[in-house]
């Protein structure tokens, strides 16, 4: 973290520049979005740099799966107020796969199942929108079945996962492996992972913990969405935000997580903004 | 709609026509004129036969095109027929067939066209398709199948000569034990129009696998029927693809005579442009424990129009009967439409049977997801539509997707 200036103050970056640890990939300010007429985001600003790792705690209802999905451009939700910066881009401007091909990535916390599509070729076609983005060269069918056998090395996910139709009938494990999976091929700037590590035993959620570890570089960024401390026991956050009401209400690091989880959302409603693991809001 | 009224001179010029062409001086059966579907008959409340009377009777002929067939015939066991232009069923080169191993042609003396049809629907008045078939002359393909080897027939129909007229007729019986898999290719793409018929008896422990590929263009008409008539033990499994017809309708008729067999019927139809696309299937169980899984799916886009009417009876006689009929719908465009209507009727009291229907768009969620890809909205579109065709497509032997027509429509348009 390096300050908790605005992306109006800084120099943006354009999109193509190098990325280098530090640079500022993602700001939100004072966004405010819901559905219909019903207000679920209240104002919520952000700031996310290369080579961090933040958490988004908060309880049911609180808003952090709806900021998820506004970042990645779900149409069923209407921004009202305030921006969101990717690289100095207006991102709100995007569709949602111009988003995904220019760097931003949603892990979903329920992954769609879709009889018929095959998961090698949803992967693959997927794969090549993002290489084609980047000005590389598309994979052929061959090729690309080499690099995706690899790939789902880091996710001990079996090969036979890939001529079965996209999450239809996978476990939610493998449902989480394969969010994981299409995140190591797509290569994003910022992976957002909403509750990745929900229904997931403790030997899936270690495997998917290191994929996500292992998938972490000095000029990316995650953000972790999870109501449980044991999926930040695996990887060390940055930065852990609470979230309320539509807002984040806290910012603190890891030991702010901690205390979550001792003692519950309700201190948070208790105690002032001086408390324990405090950090200023990047 | 076109009106009994309106059709009944084209009938009767149909009627001559066919006579003609079968060196009769005038039509001996004008019975066809009284199955012309009644104004406000159920089976045919939807489907407007127009396309076919648009055809000129008097310009009628039966020239065929060569079938393109996808890949070399697979050896042993695996038999390539194609229709030629004198209703008789050629090697790829016009050769006479060499018959398989466990498989003949028989002299259907002992039963006569229209016998299995007749017992299999329990009534002497056949559907419309199966009467407009057997005024047409020229020889059934009359088939036993024998022995426990699998048996692959191949069969192709091309036309692409207008007001070709095409009504083959196909005769089956499986012997206990016999195991025969028939894959059925029509492609027509002019003006035209092919009523087949297929009649199979199978014997106890018989499998039939079918494989159905029928592809028209606007203008073509299509009128399939097929009556099967089950043993107990038996196994019949259709998976039939139709698209491109400007009108197209199938008409699968099964009887489990004696229950305790098992009937899969797989069905798809894509109806694009102004095509109208009809299934309507029938399933009787005549004794206890049979067994019936069907599936249809059905994709309407542009100003197109798909039908579906799936009737299963189920008499006291048929306890224990486990049957499941599922009709999914796609509904691509608001000027396009779906009817479809599931039908049980069960009388007996200890069985387990399903049904449902569900019409639907594209799903937000899935679109999204594929969107969240980077995958274009209009590409993941086609993804879809390509993923609920391929739900059917699977249950295909693999010899049968390499047929080139089929890959047109794997191609959804842009």
């Amino acid at each position: 973290m390096t300050s908790t200036e605005t992306i109006s103050t800084e120099t943006t970056s354009p999109c193509e520049a190098p990325i280098q640890t530090g640079d500022l990939l993602l700001s939100i300010e004072d966004l405010h979005a819901g559905v219909g007429e019903s207000e679920i985001l209240r104002g919520v600003s952000l700031q996310i740099r290369a080579g961090e790792i933040h958490a988004l705690m908060g309880r049911n209802g609180s808003g952090k799966s709806t900021l998820s999905k506004v970042i990645a451009g779900h149409p069923a939700y209407t921004v009202t107020a305030g921006t969101i910066h990717y690289r100095g881009q207006n991102l709100l401007e995007l569709s949602p796969e111009e988003r995904a091909c220019s760097g931003v990535f949603l892990g979903f916390q329920y992954p769609v199942e879709i009889p018929g599509v095959s998961n090698l070729e949803f992967l693959r076609v997927s794969c090549n929108a993002r290489r084609q983005h980047q000005g590389q060269e598309e994979l052929d069918t061959f090729t690309f079945e080499d690099h995706v056998r690899d790939t789902m090395a880091i996710v001990q996910m079996d090969p036979a996962f890939l001529e079965r139709s996209v999450n239809e009938g996978f476990s939610g494990g493998e449902k989480k492996r394969n969010e994981i999976l299409q995140m190591a091929l797509l290569e994003p700037l910022v992976a957002i992972l909403d509750e990745t590590d929900s229904g997931l035993d403790i030997d899936a959620l270690r495997i998917v913990a290191n994929g996500v570890k292992r998938l972490a570089r000095p000029t990316t960024a995650t953000l972790l969405i999870t109501h449980y401390q044991r999926l930040l026991d695996a990887i060390t956050p940055d930065f852990v935000h609470v979230m309320a009401e539509g807002r984040i209400l806290r910012t603190g690091n890891k030991d702010l997580a901690m205390a979550l989880e001792q003692r519950g959302y309700d201190w948070i409603d208790e105690t002032d903004e001086t408390d324990e693991g405090e950090t200023p809001q990047p | 709609m076109i009106h009994p009224s309106q059709s009944r001179p084209w009938l009767e010029q149909l009627l001559q026509a066919l006579a003609h062409q079968s060196g009769q001086s005038s039509p001996q059966d004008l019975r066809p004129l009284n199955c012309w579907p009644e104004p406000g008959s159920e089976a045919w409340r939807f489907t407007d036969l127009g396309c076919l009377t648009q055809l000129d009777p008097s310009r009628l002929h039966t020239q065929t095109a060569a079938p393109h067939w996808p890949g070399a015939p697979r050896g042993l066991g695996h038999l390539r027929l194609q229709l030629d232009g004198h209703g008789k069923w050629v090697g790829p080169h016009g050769e006479s067939p060499s018959w398989p191993h466990g498989l003949r042609p028989v002299d259907p003396i002992g039963l006569l066209p229209g016998q299995v049809a007749r017992t299999v629907t329990a009534s002497g008045k056949l559907p419309l398709g199966a009467r407009l078939n057997g005024l047409t002359t020229g020889p059934a393909l009359a088939l036993q199948v024998k022995g426990p080897d699998p048996v692959h027939l191949e069969l192709a129909i091309g036309v692409e000569q207008t007001q070709a007229w095409l009504a083959p007729h196909l005769l089956l019986v499986l012997e206990p034990g016999a195991h025969l898999s028939l894959t059925l290719h029509t492609a027509v793409r002019a003006q035209a129009a092919v009523v087949p018929m297929v009649e199979a008896q199978l014997g106890p422990g018989a499998h039939l696998e079918e494989a159905l590929l029928s592809s028209g263009c606007q203008g073509a008409t299509f009128l399939f029927n097929s009556f099967i008539d089950q043993s107990p033990q038996s196994v019949y499994r259709r998976t039939s693809v139709s698209w491109g017809w400007g009108l197209g309708r199938e008409e699968p008729f099964v009887r489990q005579s004696g229950g305790e067999a098992k009937t899969h019927l797989q069905g798809l139809a894509v109806a694009r442009g102004q095509s109208l696309l009809d299934t309507h299937s029938t399933v009787c169980f005549d004794g206890p424990g049979g067994q019936l899984e069907q599936r249809h799916q059905a994709l309407a886009d542009d100003q197109a129009h798909s039908i579906f009417n799936g009737c299963v009876v189920v008499p006291r006689v048929a306890q224990q009967t486990d049957a499941s009929q599922l009709s999914r719908n796609l509904l691509m465009s608001t000027r396009a439409r779906i009817d479809t209507k599931p039908q049980l009727e069960i009388v007996a009291d200890d069985v387990r049977c399903t049904h449902g229907a569900t019409i639907s768009c594209l799903q937000d969620d899935e679109l999204f997801y594929l969107q969240s890809r980077g995958i274009g909205r209009d590409q993941a579109s086609r993804l879809l539509q390509r993923g609920f065709c391929e739900e059917i497509l699977q249950h295909l032997p693999n010899f049968a997707l390499g047929w080139p027509p089929l890959q047109t429509l794997l191609n959804v348009p842009e």
